[in-house]
């Protein structure tokens, strides 16, 4: 037993270890964006197109001469907030409606549950590329497509949660006691049922910057002149042939973000279930 | 009710459903799909009543909702914006592309993720074991588009032994089309391989603790028929299953990669359509990959009730 728990231990280490310097580097990026970037977005070189990494530009330059490293950094802005507000909105609403349809229960809450079954299983990408395809797409609209999107993942987590906390004991030691169905939902299930809701929301946003990441690759994400990492991708494909340096760091940093955010989802989930973990 | 009856019924509502939900999203979302094809200048009300009409969209919603499902029941999916055809010709043309791109995605996750996974449930602690689990948990996390990229940068840019775009059909040259199939199936492969290695290592470590396969070892049967031949074979049920419910995320992987390859099936065609605004296009290229999907997943479904009765009392 304690041997187990040792390599627990260092794994969970090891993933924290990973995950948390990946992140706060993708987050300051996004926060800091244009005061800590090297060169303005704008900042054209034409004297060194889509060059290899070099002392001047450390991740290279795009097609017009632009600093890659520069806009990685700025790009980041689109990327986190698309893909953190999408998630929020997803797990609020969709939490809530979970929430709400276990309350009233009964054929609602089967139908609600059959729906959001048939959605889930759905690939996510095709709903997104219609809704970018009917309007003229903006960061804001991005988000809450997405959101949409990933909804009916907390609808059904949530519901399902609740039903089978139902007939937990905490829930009729509280109905015993006189509380109203509202405070059983609020103040007893919902604080018992969070840590689940977290892990989802850790992975709903490797999902969410997934999604962003290839839509914009598509050229059906934020137009210009917002960037994405994805976005950067896609309008470097062309020019990989000329020269292959500048698009593998965009690529790198959409693959190092999305495997932290699992990592620690990954890590989060054995932390608050314990008994589950290998 | 039967299970496959029960099955079918959910298939046959997959496809309603969601194809229901594209036909009234195109036409309540905010967007006017009449304004953005025409956009705002030109639009003079003859103009606008015009293009409405050849996008059936002038009679009230819910006579064009069944004329449409009428049409389809006929196989009529509607004329396209751009090139004034049948979009029934052009979807005729690319799914059989886009299956054979998905087969190819299937038989690459399987013949690496198979395989890997035996290996790290044979010898869990082993350095083969754990690396088969890493490049797995690799496998996994890289998005479709930076697995295809790191190929085509190997493959076909420093080693120059494959081509990183286009198609050939097969009739005209197996060899050539093979070729253009190899580096779109190894990046849709690659990441249901690290899918389909950590079920089988789960599965085979599992079915291999099980007493009739403890039996067999005391019978005197060899390690590698008793892992190959006894084990084997039951620890693939969830691996099926696992496909089956990944199917889903495999079509929606092929959108990236048909666009990354220039691989023209339905994907590369739903993205034309979107960059042209050809609704009735881009509506029927849904529908189809919808339909897709739902019998994929009801052929596997199927396929699980035959090998695994016990399924079928769920």
């Amino acid at each position: 037993m304690s041997d187990s728990s040792l390599t627990f231990t260092r794994q969970s280490d090891w993933r924290v270890w990973f995950a948390i310097p990946v992140l706060a580097v993708a987050g300051l990026f996004a926060l800091l964006g244009e005061w800590i970037a090297p060169y303005s977005v704008t900042g054209y070189d034409y004297t060194a197109i889509l060059s290899s990494p070099t002392a001047a530009h450390w991740f290279g330059t795009d097609e017009l001469g632009r600093d890659i490293l520069s806009r990685l950094i700025i790009a980041s802005r689109t990327s986190v907030a698309v893909a953190l507000g999408a998630t929020l909105f997803a797990a609020i609403t969709g939490s809530l409606i979970g929430l709400l349809v276990s309350y009233i229960g009964g054929r609602l809450e089967a139908a609600v549950s059959s729906a959001a079954d048939i959605f889930i299983a759905l690939p996510d990408i095709f709903f997104a590329i219609l809704v970018m395809s009917l309007v003229a797409p903006n960061p804001t609209i991005l988000t809450i497509t997405i959101g949409i999107i990933y909804m009916p993942q907390f609808t059904k987590i949530v519901s399902a949660m609740v039903q089978s906390a139902r007939h937990a004991d905490y829930v009729t030691a509280a109905r015993s006691m006189g509380a109203s169905g509202t405070r059983i939902i609020f103040s007893d299930i919902l604080p018992n049922i969070l840590p689940i809701i977290v892990v989802k929301f850790t992975l709903t946003i490797s999902s969410a910057l997934l999604l962003e990441a290839s839509l914009s690759f598509l050229g059906l994400g934020a137009p210009p002149p917002n960037t994405s990492w994805g976005q950067m991708v896609g309008s470097l494909k062309p020019y990989i042939y000329n020269n292959p340096w500048p698009i593998v760091f965009p690529s790198l940093m959409i693959f190092f973000v999305i495997m932290a955010v699992n990592v620690l989802g990954d890590w989060f989930q054995d932390y608050v279930n314990p008994e589950v973990r290998r | 009710m039967n299970y496959y009856l029960r099955r079918l019924a959910v298939a046959i509502a997959t496809v309603l459903i969601s194809s229901s939900l594209v036909f009234f999203a195109i036409r309540i979302l905010p967007g006017d799909p009449v304004m953005m094809l025409l956009g705002e200048s030109a639009a003079t009300p003859e103009v606008i009543a015009r293009m409405a009409e050849r996008l059936g969209m002038d009679a009230p919603l819910h006579v064009q909702y069944f004329r449409w499902l009428t049409d389809l029941l006929q196989l009529d999916f509607g004329t396209s914006i751009g090139t004034g055809l049948p979009v029934a010709n052009e979807l005729i043309k690319r799914l059989p592309r886009s299956l054979e791109l998905m087969a190819g995605g299937i038989l690459v996750s399987l013949s690496i993720g198979i395989p890997l996974g035996v290996v790290a449930a044979r010898r869990p602690d082993s350095f083969i074991g754990n690396a088969a689990s890493v490049l797995a948990l690799i496998g996994l996390s890289a998005p479709t588009f930076v697995k295809g990229l790191i190929l085509i940068i190997i493959f076909s840019i420093t080693l120059g032994l494959l081509p990183s775009s286009g198609f050939t059909p097969f009739t005209q040259d197996p060899v050539a089309n093979l070729r253009n199939l190899i580096l779109p199936s190894l990046t849709l492969g690659l990441g249901f391989a690290g899918v389909v290695q950590r079920i089988t290592r789960a599965s085979l470590a599992e079915t291999l603790g099980k007493d009739y396969v403890r039996t067999v070892r005391a019978k005197g049967v060899s390690e590698n028929a008793s892992v190959y031949r006894h084990a084997l074979p039951n620890a693939m049920i969830p691996v099926i299953a696992v496909v089956g419910i990944r199917i889903g995320s495999m079509l929606g992987g092929m959108v990236v990669i048909e666009n990354l390859f220039n691989w023209p099936g339905l994907s590369s065609y739903l993205i034309e359509a979107c960059y042209a605004r050809d609704y009735p296009a881009i509506q029927a290229c849904l529908v189809v990959i919808f339909f897709v999907f739902s019998l994929v997943s009801l052929s596997m479904d199927v396929l699980m009730g035959i090998i695994n009765p016990r399924r079928r009392d769920v």
